[in-house]
């Protein structure tokens, strides 16, 4: 298909460019003194890595639209086969079975469920009569999400997993769903936190039954909603103790990083170490000690956002957060314009799971999110995650080259 | 915002998404202008002139005291010298240490490497370093870049008490040792119980290890505790409190001062409380607290008086005399005597098929009925007993003694000894080709038959206790760190295949062993407290006779078996004999100067209440 390629939305494609480049940068810096040429040429790799981004990236927007609709219950069957199939043959690390095998190449099917729930969804919301707020439409949806987050959950990898519900909220809120449904879902959550203490949780839960008295969104909904918050308050405590040890060591770590210090407690340590000590303007290129020091653990892949920290600064991040920002707003401006519902959907979805990635990830550089293991989008080393966060925004640009389509 | 059911608009929807994105932006910032701004001065001083380091606090090893109170082993401070490996300057670190603490630089380099645990910790290198070492590397730290040194505590044994018998000593731990605990908390160059109780409660002594956050400044002095981080306390060991009690202990080592070779037990028979365990050679278990060097090791492994044996728990010999007992009660059990059977006369000997059996009486015994022959010990009695048994019976009964199997006590690497049966003949001489004579010599306790002192003396324990036969232990109470102290409960371990009646006339032997008229033993008579006891003497190919003996005192209500073994002495009456009734005599000593002490302590009382 030839494009018109000036129509091409190029201020996304230059802003993207750029933090790949500095990316690479950044993992040249990381490994720049490290004992071995291996490590040193990390960046040699991401640059090929990039190479490789970019012509998916390219295909990616030349692909029509319409095929990706016809195509996506296909690749959502697709990914739930390879989920189970990593259950059996896949290669493990750390106990849990998360990659398979192809070649060289190590995949993680998760990735490929992430896209194929944002096609399936996005096709599901475009299409369907039913009401935003039908009981039909929510449980269909959620038992779409659910099925590759069991198999995930059942490798175990609970930070993945996590992006599926918050794939699915955004969708919701996006195809219609108003914001009083959507804080009664997301109540469940409050009811955890609030029955750490049982006055806490029982105000909590007397307040939530005269709400639902009142406004009354429906008999069954409402007693659903309520049966959830009494649920998740009571069985967490039981579900604690099911959580294999290195979950429970990374929330306690997060609610106390000196549980362990010296696993993921040292890392944050030496994370904001290394951030604090940049200041306004950075140590300057390669001049960071944290990192050069092995100080910093991960830190070409997890931590990237710190050895830019460290060595830029304020302005350095503050660039580097105003060009996701950049990214983040075009892309709902794009969402909002585009004439396709499915197109809309799609470009929700692929934002949702950068911006996911993005807060969980500097979050965690910061202190402030428990350590996961997610990958910062475009920035960290690793072919797999480059690709994939091209591939998104070659849906986002795609999308918004043909806005006008229906 | 709109808060009603109805759909939003689609203006509004992005607009919300739009907003919320500039929220985690400004979220992010928040957390970047935090740091950036208002902590950089301090982060900054941390990442550029200090580092963060993290340090185990090592736990209080728990201590071990005696039945009393009294400390056995202590904790007394010392000094690791260490190596940071990352901190090693090639070509001077390794020399300049060589020549402060007398290493050769390839061991330095040795022991880093079995000791590192990351290149940011110290690995020990040598330990209990005198403080003149430390004091050099203080004033000169800057001839030493990377060696930094801890203040430990090491082991304080009670010296010259024998106390090791039982205690064991501790040490670093080896390579293998590492694999095989898979302990998650255990790193090398940690130290670690290897034997004894030390190693048997080492869980237990050892505590949980803390870990501390230092600022170090880039020679690598400790500049302090990097305050966003609270130290983890470490959580001491338990104390152990034993069943020993060391009077006793030190009763045991003075009796045995002037042989060589031996060990001696005492032993509660009410309860398996061990009152005293001693190995004799010993050696002095706080040599191991350090690095012990090459040479007094060799002199110690090589010794051919094997100190480093632990003689009551591996030592085995042949039970000989004291073995009696438990042919005799197969005998009554069996219905093959009573207590009034007698035998062929005892002639000094007896003649079993074309073999002539001797009798350690030259002269002879004469006749003797059940007690009688336990009395004098007669051979010739066991073997015409022995004889009508034979060996799979006898092998029965001294199996249900507890001989040849292992006492489970709580010491590691007990050895379980020896009870032959035709089987053990037939696999080891062939199918038949075996002298039926051999059950004479099993009769009395020799032959093939081994046992180890434990065994002995909680088979005793048993007789004198009514057949009830008490685990043998050593730890009475443990005190954990945040718990009620734990007290250890006796434990009936088996009961001896005797009925009540069988007991009876084995307990009326053991008595005239030392009251009868020609008891082996009756030089141990005295008029202040009864004693019944059993001599023995072990046949020893390779040399003079092993002496043996089981004490038991008071005789009526027994408090204290005592069974000691003297090797290549001689007669058990003349050697062992005298040496346990010396113990026995501390004890009863120590018992009855309490006793007047209690009810002097009585009569005070009830005059004040008067």
């Amino acid at each position: 298909m030839i494009l018109n390629y000036k129509e091409l939305d190029w201020q996304l494609i230059v802003a993207t460019l750029l933090l790949s480049f500095i990316g690479v940068a950044m993992i040249m810096s990381a490994q720049h003194f490290a004992d071995s040429t291996f490590k040193q040429t990390y960046y040699i790799r991401q640059l090929i890595w990039l190479a490789i981004a970019l012509a998916v990236f390219a295909a990616v927007i030349h692909f029509p639209f319409r095929m990706y609709d016809i195509g996506s219950y296909l690749l959502y069957g697709f990914a739930l086969l390879l989920l189970v199939l990593v259950l059996f043959v896949g290669y493990s690390r750390m106990g849990s079975f998360r990659w398979l095998s192809i070649g060289p190449m190590n995949f993680a099917p998760s990735d490929l469920a992430k896209l194929a729930l944002i096609f399936v969804l996005a096709r599901y919301f475009a299409y369907t009569k039913l009401p935003p707020a039908s009981k039909r439409r929510l449980a269909f949806s959620a038992v779409i999400m659910m099925l590759p987050v069991l198999l995930i959950l059942k490798q175990p990898d609970l930070g993945t997993a996590l992006v599926f519900p918050v794939i699915l909220f955004a969708m919701w809120y996006w195809s219609g769903l108003s914001p009083f449904y959507l804080l009664l879902i997301l109540s469940p959550l409050v009811s955890i936190i609030a029955a750490s203490h049982w006055i806490a949780w029982a105000i909590y839960l007397g307040l939530l039954f005269v709400f639902l008295f009142v406004y009354r969104p429906g008999l069954i909904f409402g007693i659903l909603i309520f049966t959830a918050n009494l649920a998740t308050g009571s069985i967490m405590p039981l579900m604690w103790n099911r959580l294999a040890e290195y979950q429970k060591l990374r929330i306690l770590t997060f609610l106390d990083p000196g549980t362990d210090p010296r696993g993921a407690g040292y890392q944050i340590i030496q994370s904001k170490i290394a951030i604090g000590s940049g200041g306004i303007w950075g140590k300057g290129f390669l001049g960071g000690s944290q990192a050069r020091l092995d100080f910093l653990p991960e830190r070409h892949t997890d931590f990237v956002f710190s050895v830019l920290g460290e060595e830029f600064g304020l302005w350095g991040s503050i660039i580097v957060i105003g060009l996701f920002a950049f990214i983040f707003i075009k892309a709902i401006r794009i969402a909002a314009k585009c004439r396709s519902k499915f197109a809309s959907n799609i470009v929700i979805g692929a934002t949702t799971l950068l911006l996911f990635q993005f807060l969980v990830n500097v979050g965690m550089t910061l202190g402030f999110m428990p350590v996961t293991g997610l990958p910062l989008p475009f920035l960290s080393y690793g072919g797999t995650s480059l690709v994939l966060a091209w591939s998104l925004i070659g849906l986002i640009v795609a999308a918004g080259y043909r806005w006008q389509e229906y | 915002m709109n808060f009603g059911r109805e759909k939003i608009s689609a203006a509004e929807r992005s607009s919300y998404a739009i907003g919320f994105v500039i929220l985690i932006m400004f979220f992010c910032l928040a957390g970047l202008i935090r740091l950036q701004l208002f902590e950089h001065k301090r982060l900054y001083k941390m990442s550029q002139d200090n580092r963060l380091r993290v340090l185990p606090i090592l736990p209080k090893r728990g201590l071990i005291y005696d039945r009393e109170g009294r400390v056995i082993v202590d904790n007394r401070p010392s000094y690791t010298i260490s190596v940071i490996p990352v901190e090693e300057v090639k070509y001077r670190t390794l020399p300049q240490l060589s020549t402060l603490i007398g290493f050769d630089t390839s061991r330095i380099r040795s022991r880093i490497k079995s000791n590192t645990v990351s290149r940011y910790q110290p690995a020990a290198v040598k330990r209990d370093v005198p403080f003149e070492t430390i004091a050099i590397l203080e004033e000169q730290y800057n001839r030493f870049p990377g060696v930094s040194y801890q203040m430990e505590r090491v082991r304080d044994y009670l010296d010259r008490l024998g106390v090791e018998a039982f205690t064991g000593y501790v040490g670093e731990i080896s390579e293998a040792e590492l694999k095989a605990s898979g302990a998650e908390d255990l790193r090398p160059g940690n130290v670690v119980g290897k034997r004894g109780l030390e190693r048997q409660y080492d869980r237990l002594l050892r505590g949980t290890e803390g870990t501390s956050h230092i600022e170090v400044s880039a020679s690598g002095q400790i500049i302090g505790e990097y305050k966003d981080e609270l130290p983890k306390q470490p959580t001491p060991g338990a104390d152990l409190w034993l069943t020993i009690d060391i009077d006793l202990q030190k009763a045991c080592v003075a009796a045995m001062d002037t042989f060589c070779c031996g060990g001696v037990i005492a032993m509660d028979p009410r309860n398996g409380e061990v009152l005293a365990m001693v190995s004799f050679p010993s050696y002095d278990p706080n040599i191991f607290s350090g690095v012990i060097p090459e040479s007094l090791w060799q002199a110690i492994s090589t010794d051919s008086t094997h100190p480093l044996l632990n003689r009551p728990l591996r030592g085995l010999y042949p039970p000989a005399s004291p073995a009696k007992l438990v042919t005799l009660g197969a005998g009554l059990e069996e219905g093959i005597v009573t207590a009034h059977t007698t035998f062929k006369a005892c002639i000094g000997g007896y003649q079993f098929g074309n073999r002539f059996f001797r009798c350690w009486k030259a002269g002879g015994h004469g006749k003797t009925q059940a007690v009688q022959s336990l009395e004098r010990s007669c051979d010739v009695y066991y073997y015409q007993l022995g004889a009508e048994l034979g060996i799979d019976k006898l092998s029965y009964y001294y199996g249900l003694s507890g001989f040849g199997s292992r006492v489970g006590i709580d010491l590691p690497g007990e050895y379980k000894g020896l009870n032959p049966n035709t089987d053990y003949y037939d696999s080891t001489f062939g199918k038949g080709r075996w002298s039926r004579g051999l059950v004479l010599n099993l009769a009395i306790g020799q032959g093939e038959l081994l046992v180890n002192l434990f065994q002995t003396v909680q088979f005793y324990c048993g007789v004198v206790n009514g057949g009830k036969v008490y685990r043998p232990h050593l730890v009475k109470i443990i005190y954990h760190p945040d718990q009620a102290p734990e007290t250890v409960t006796p434990e009936l371990s088996f009961k001896l295949p005797f009925s009540e009646s069988t007991i009876n006339i084995l307990k009326e032997g053991i008595r005239l062993v030392v009251e009868g008229e020609d008891g082996t033993a009756r030089h141990l008579k005295n008029p202040n407290y009864s004693i019944g006891g059993k001599t023995g003497t072990a046949e020893n190919p390779h040399g003079e006779n092993h002496s043996w003996f089981i004490g038991v005192a008071p005789f009526e209500s027994p408090e204290i078996v005592v069974v000691a073994i003297i090797e290549n002495s001689g007669h058990g009456s003349e050697i062992a004999a005298p040496m346990v009734g010396k113990i026995i005599e501390s004890f009863m000593k120590k018992r009855d100067g309490n006793k007047e002490l209690i009810l002097a302590d009585e009569s005070e009382s009830k005059g004040e209440d008067e």
